[in-house]
């Protein structure tokens, strides 16, 4: 090897070397890192703007840095109690009255400026409201916003929602969904031309930061708004960096790259591997998640007959009696989940006064079994009857981890009471797919809840447009309209909604987790608010 | 058969190659004999105390489902083995039976034969695997076995090829011929003996590239299938707690390495011992 | 050879359509579709899935779909993202330079280090520097990379803190900081990803670069070389290697869709804003428009790298042009 070139890869190895080691990175951001946090998300935000946020782009990755840029009118209170109008916290407007059985009138705060300095008015909540309440331009939206009929202003720091019918949920219909967005400087983009106009690349609310930059595939950085009128948050610098794959959330805030995550990846020993860092602390939310085994009353093959084993009530409360739904949760989620009583997560405000789950029974499950005629007759351990097997399909989708785990567990405790389960693990949108379709025994859902109850009129009303399952009982459909358009308090009908539901066994209901965020002990007054986790961020501060 | 056996030993002979079919032979008899003295790989004794770092009663520690990594590991290494031996037997077989047709016969066919193989080729093995278990659900064992044992005798016809037109300019063909023997005599007799030098050499380097493909495959899902172990997907399985439960993924992870490493290395020694100028 | 370059490029360009037509229908045959995670959570009434359907352009039949596709291409218009919102286009250039540096880098090294590792190995074969080279390049070899980079994300970058876990640059650095720091910074974050392809590919570059030089060692005209008088340094590295590097660019040619798809993966651990984790996510949430936008690159991509190789063998080998 010539002389001349066995010392170029050395000169190259050298120079790589001394580039690496030019960004002494701590002491460089060492300054800036005092006021800055860094959370780490699953999603970027592409377009966190209000109104645009219709299809996918609904993402947690764009409600996060929509909920920092743009305030609204009222907040959720620390009960998350969405009916009524004393549990809100005030956002936009100061105060509100209620005029008469429909009709409610907002005081703005005169103090309320868009990022470019321009007082907010009651122009801006008229023009977004019905930018909101056009089914064209927002299909959504215009859905949630259904029963309010008209928004219209009274002079420039007042406006007055009417509604279709009195209810208990009109203030929350009227704050929550959607944010009030600058009409000076929208109302001369057309609706359709929002997403690709300059103020999508750089939008401009009325929250406590305002957008500073962008790096695609990377990272959002917000910066403090000086004047806010609730007072500048101390933490200067927001940035939500993104990373997809949840093992790289998780090395970036092990690793010290991040400061605060939202939801530590399953399973619990990540949860712990967190803990142990003595530099983070653990704060545990309630999850708006639940997740059930689904049962199919339908017959997969022929939607009008009813399941050949499932469309029994005493199988399917079988089944429930012999699953111990607690160890599993404590299996898979350690002490961060609870077994719900009806479809209700930890974060749906009903489950307050709710009873405890029924515990497991496998004698009593095998008795069931055994009255409705199932025999074990070739004594091969499975249950059957007029010489068919007593064996389910469980679907379920292979992105969920958790559930991947539970089905394992649900397999083996079954199969000790004599029921045979195949389990079919789908990529999500064949899941889906064969879900919508009733093409399924036993379905692993998990959904995702709204902070308002009415939401579960989508899969437990005979109606429902999730109800694949076909589950239907004509006195909780009566229950849950009471609850959700009757006059009084609705705790007790929703009480009463969830033991009817418990009682018709439409599914086991297995998992109502905890969310456990973790943020650098840095920050104190650190509070996570669920539904909508950083919006507090404004009031943290860091110490050095 | 003799000709076989001088390359074994001329290959054990080479301390790395030697190093290698020790280690190979230890994996082996492992797979063999552990999982009758391992607890069994697909129990979930204790769900609540999941996760446990390597201790004596596991030395491998357990997974999240609170199996013993270790039987999980060793019983992947039956499924691998097998499932690559039983691969490369069916790649080797296809590939010679082509190389002997297309190399003896000539002309048309072989022109045809080795158009198909060059096109065969020029496609990554792993896309064309990924095409054909995407549109399969979730392939079983044995036809998983045979795609991937389909889709690797390309190169061994070539090799194939190689050799018995070499042996049929040596006149050694000619001569056999003149001197009436049948086809298949010669077939058998003749061609075929000499290439099981090279063959050997291809099927040994072989095995450690179906290994590293099949762990492939089960790391994206495609290939073994849970609840069976298999390394590809045990590393897929300890993907979301690395950093909770890192030996769940870096002992399979090292057991494919070793597997590998050693076959690579036995081969190697074995191709020296086959051709001299090589080394 | 314009005329054999000519047929080259339409034979490219066939390739490249087809390629296409052949994603675009798999695509649309996948079950599932944009919208299903609406569903999911909260479902839509029937009109206003319809409205969404129409907005995006999923309502109309396949064949015209295609048409619109192919027409906007000509246009340089590669649509608009079901998931971001915003132009494919766009988005691919936002992503492009990412991956480009990683498959980049990991090129460079293999044809650097891999290269002078190979032949520096046929050079001394026999000796004790190659066989501990052979066991190395073996060793590396024998890693999936998936393994690898799991481990070293882990290891090096969670427990040893000595280079980032993921991302590719770090979001505090100064806003005036210098552009040696920005590279710096970016350096950092490239060698674990790096690492991560490059020792399986280097390793095999390793490999077949020294058998390649073996073969050609013994050829008449390396004789011929010697008896000449040239130093072996010489006949190395004037001769030798030249020839040997046939195999290499056929390994070039092969490697580059490896790499695309191998850093899908890469990217997704390492968090490196590329096409690849663009399109892991696209293929998630079947974002046709952007699915196509990404294929079109790397089909793009991979038939050039086919045409530039013919191009280098041309260019080293003139009996190639006269097929």
């Amino acid at each position: 090897m010539s002389s001349r070139i066995s010392w170029l890869p050395c000169l190259a190895a050298t120079t790589v070397l001394g580039l690496l080691l030019a960004v002494p990175a701590d002491a460089q951001t060492g300054r800036r890192k005092a006021t800055s946090l860094v959370i780490v998300t699953g999603g970027q935000a592409t377009l966190p703007i209000p109104t645009l946020m219709e299809g996918p782009e609904n993402s947690t990755g764009n409600l996060d840095v929509a909920d920092q840029l743009f305030l609204r009118l009222a907040e959720l209170g620390p009960t998350l109690v969405t009916s009524g109008e004393s549990d809100f916290t005030p956002g936009l407007a100061k105060s509100w009255t209620r005029r008469d059985s429909v009709t409610l009138a907002f005081d703005l705060d005169t103090r309320a400026r868009w990022h470019d300095g321009t007082p907010l008015t009651a122009r801006d909540v008229v023009f977004t409201m019905a930018r909101a309440k056009n089914q064209a331009v927002s299909p959504r939206l215009s859905e949630l916003l259904r029963q309010i009929v008209s928004v219209t202003p009274e002079g420039s720091s007042r406006v007055v929602f009417r509604f279709a019918r009195p209810y208990a949920e009109q203030l929350y219909d009227a704050t929550f969904h959607v944010a009030p967005l600058p009409a000076h400087l929208l109302d001369s983009i057309a609706p359709e031309d929002l997403a690709r106009s300059e103020f999508a690349k750089h939008p401009i609310g009325s929250g406590p930061y305002r957008w500073a930059r962008n790096v695609p595939g990377q990272f959002v950085e917000l910066a403090a708004v000086e004047n806010f009128f609730l007072g500048k948050p101390r933490i200067e610098r927001l940035i939500f960096r993104t990373a997809v794959d949840p093992t790289a959330r998780l090395n970036l805030l092990l690793s010290g790259q991040a400061d605060a995550i939202d939801i530590i990846p399953p399973p619990p020993d990540n949860i712990r591997r967190v803990g142990a860092d003595t530099a983070l602390r653990l704060i545990s939310v309630p999850s708006s998640t639940v997740g059930y085994l689904l049962f199919n009353q339908r017959d997969p093959k022929n939607r009008a007959r009813p399941h050949p084993i499932l469309a029994d009530v005493r199988v399917r409360r079988a089944i429930m009696l012999g699953l111990n739904r607690r160890q599993m949760v404590q299996a898979v989620f350690g002490r961060h989940g609870a077994v719900p009583y009806g479809p209700v997560s930890q974060l749906l405000w009903i489950r307050q006064s709710a009873p405890e789950p029924e515990a497991a029974n496998p004698a009593e499950a095998r008795r069931l079994l055994a009255s409705t005629g199932w025999g074990d007759s070739d004594g091969d351990g499975t249950l059957d009857r007029q010489g068919q097997p007593l064996r389910l399909l469980l679907s379920l989708p292979n992105t969920s981890g958790i559930r991947r785990q539970m089905a394992l567990l649900v397999q083996e405790q079954l199969r000790r009471i004599g029921i045979q389960i195949e389990i079919q693990q789908l990529e999500f949108p064949i899941w889906q797919e064969r879900r919508s379709a009733g093409d399924f025994d036993l379905d692993f859902s998990g959904v995702t809840q709204d902070a308002s109850p009415s939401g579960l009129t989508q899969s437990w009303t005979c109606t429902g447009a999730n109800n694949v399952g076909r589950y239907c009982d004509r006195a909780v459909d009566s229950l849950m309209s009471e609850a959700i358009l009757g006059r009084g308090d609705p705790a007790g009908t929703w009480i009463e909604t969830l033991r009817r539901i418990e009682e018709g066994v439409p599914a086991v209901f297995m998992y109502a987790p905890t969310l456990v965020y973790a943020v650098n002990r840095r920050y104190r007054a650190v509070t996570i608010k669920p539904h909508s986790g950083w919006i507090t961020v404004r009031k943290w501060s860091v110490s050095p | 058969m003799t000709e076989a056996l001088d390359v074994l030993l001329g290959a054990w002979r080479d301390p790395r190659g030697r190093f290698g079919a020790l280690v190979l032979l230890v994996v082996a008899l492992a797979a063999l004999i552990g999982p009758l003295v391992l607890p069994d790989p697909l129990a979930q004794p204790d769900v609540l105390r999941a996760s446990r770092p390597p201790a004596t009663q596991h030395p491998f520690g357990t997974d999240q489902l609170s199996r013993d990594v270790l039987s999980r590991v060793v019983t992947g290494a039956r499924i691998s083995l097998s499932v690559a031996l039983l691969a490369v037997t069916l790649s080797m077989t296809l590939g010679a039976a082509v190389g002997i047709v297309a190399g003896y016969w000539g002309g048309a066919v072989d022109a045809t034969l080795m158009r198909l193989v060059d096109g065969a080729l020029a496609i990554p093995r792993l896309f064309i695997l990924l095409l054909l278990l995407a549109v399969w659900e979730r392939v079983p064992l044995l036809p998983l076995i045979f795609l991937i044992g389909v889709t690797g005798w390309f190169a061994t016809s070539r090799l194939v090829r190689g050799e018995v037109l070499r042996l049929r300019e040596e006149g050694y063909v000619r001569a056999a011929e003149a001197l009436g023997a049948r086809r298949r005599r010669i077939i058998f007799r003749h061609l075929l003996p000499n290439a099981l030098g090279p063959l050997l050499v291809a099927a040994t380097l072989a095995i450690g590239d179906v290994i590293l493909l099949e762990a492939g495959l089960s790391f994206l899902g495609l290939g073994i299938q849970p609840p069976t172990p298999s390394w590809g997907g045990m590393i897929l399985d300890s993907r979301e707690v690395m950093v909770s439960a890192p030996w769940t993924g870096i002992f399979p992870g090292l057991a494919i390495v070793i597997t590998v490493l050693s076959a690579n290395l036995f081969g190697d020694a074995l191709r020296d011992a086959v051709d001299p100028r090589s080394a | 050879m314009r005329s054999w370059l000519f047929r080259r490029s339409v034979q490219a360009l066939i390739t490249f359509a087809v390629a296409l037509a052949l994603l675009f229908l798999l695509m649309r045959a996948a079950p599932g579709d944009p919208l299903f995670r609406l569903s999911a959570d909260r479902p839509l009434s029937a009109e206003a899935i319809e409205a969404l359907r129409a907005r995006y352009g999923l309502d109309r039949p396949v064949g015209t779909q295609m048409l619109e596709f192919v027409r906007g291409l000509f246009r340089g218009d590669l649509g608009v993202s079901i998931e971001h919102g915003r132009p494919v286009m766009s988005l691919l250039a936002e992503r492009l330079p990412a991956t480009l540096l990683l498959g980049g880098s990991v090129l460079l090294l293999n044809f650097t280090v891999g290269l002078w590792l190979g032949v520096r190995q046929a050079v001394r074969h026999g000796q004790r520097e190659d066989r501990w080279l052979t066991t190395l390049s073996l060793t590396g070899y024998a890693m999936p990379s998936f393994w690898l980079g799991l481990v070293l994300a882990w290891l090096v970058g969670v427990e040893w803190r000595l280079l980032p876990a993921a991302g590719m640059q770090d979001p505090l650095l100064e806003s005036d900081a210098s552009w040696l720091v920005r590279a710096g910074d970016v350096l950092r974050h490239l060698v674990l990803p790096v690492m991560t392809l490059s020792i399986v590919s280097i390793a095999a570059t390793m490999r077949y670069q020294r058998a390649a030089m073996l073969e050609v060692w013994r050829l008449p005209y390396m004789i011929t070389a010697r008896s000449k008088g040239l130093s072996e340094r010489e006949v190395t590295w004037r001769h030798a290697w030249r020839n040997a590097l046939f195999p290499v660019i056929t390994l070039f040619g092969l490697w580059l869709p490896i790499l695309v798809s191998g850093s899908v993966f890469v990217e997704a651990v390492f968090a490196w804003p590329g096409l690849g984790s663009l399109a892991a996510g696209a293929v998630g949430s079947r974002d046709y428009p952007l699915l196509m936008g990404t294929s079109v690159l790397v089909a793009a991509l991979v038939v050039t790298g086919g045409l530039v190789t013919d191009l280098v063998y041309a260019w080293l080998d003139p009996r190639v042009r006269f097929e």
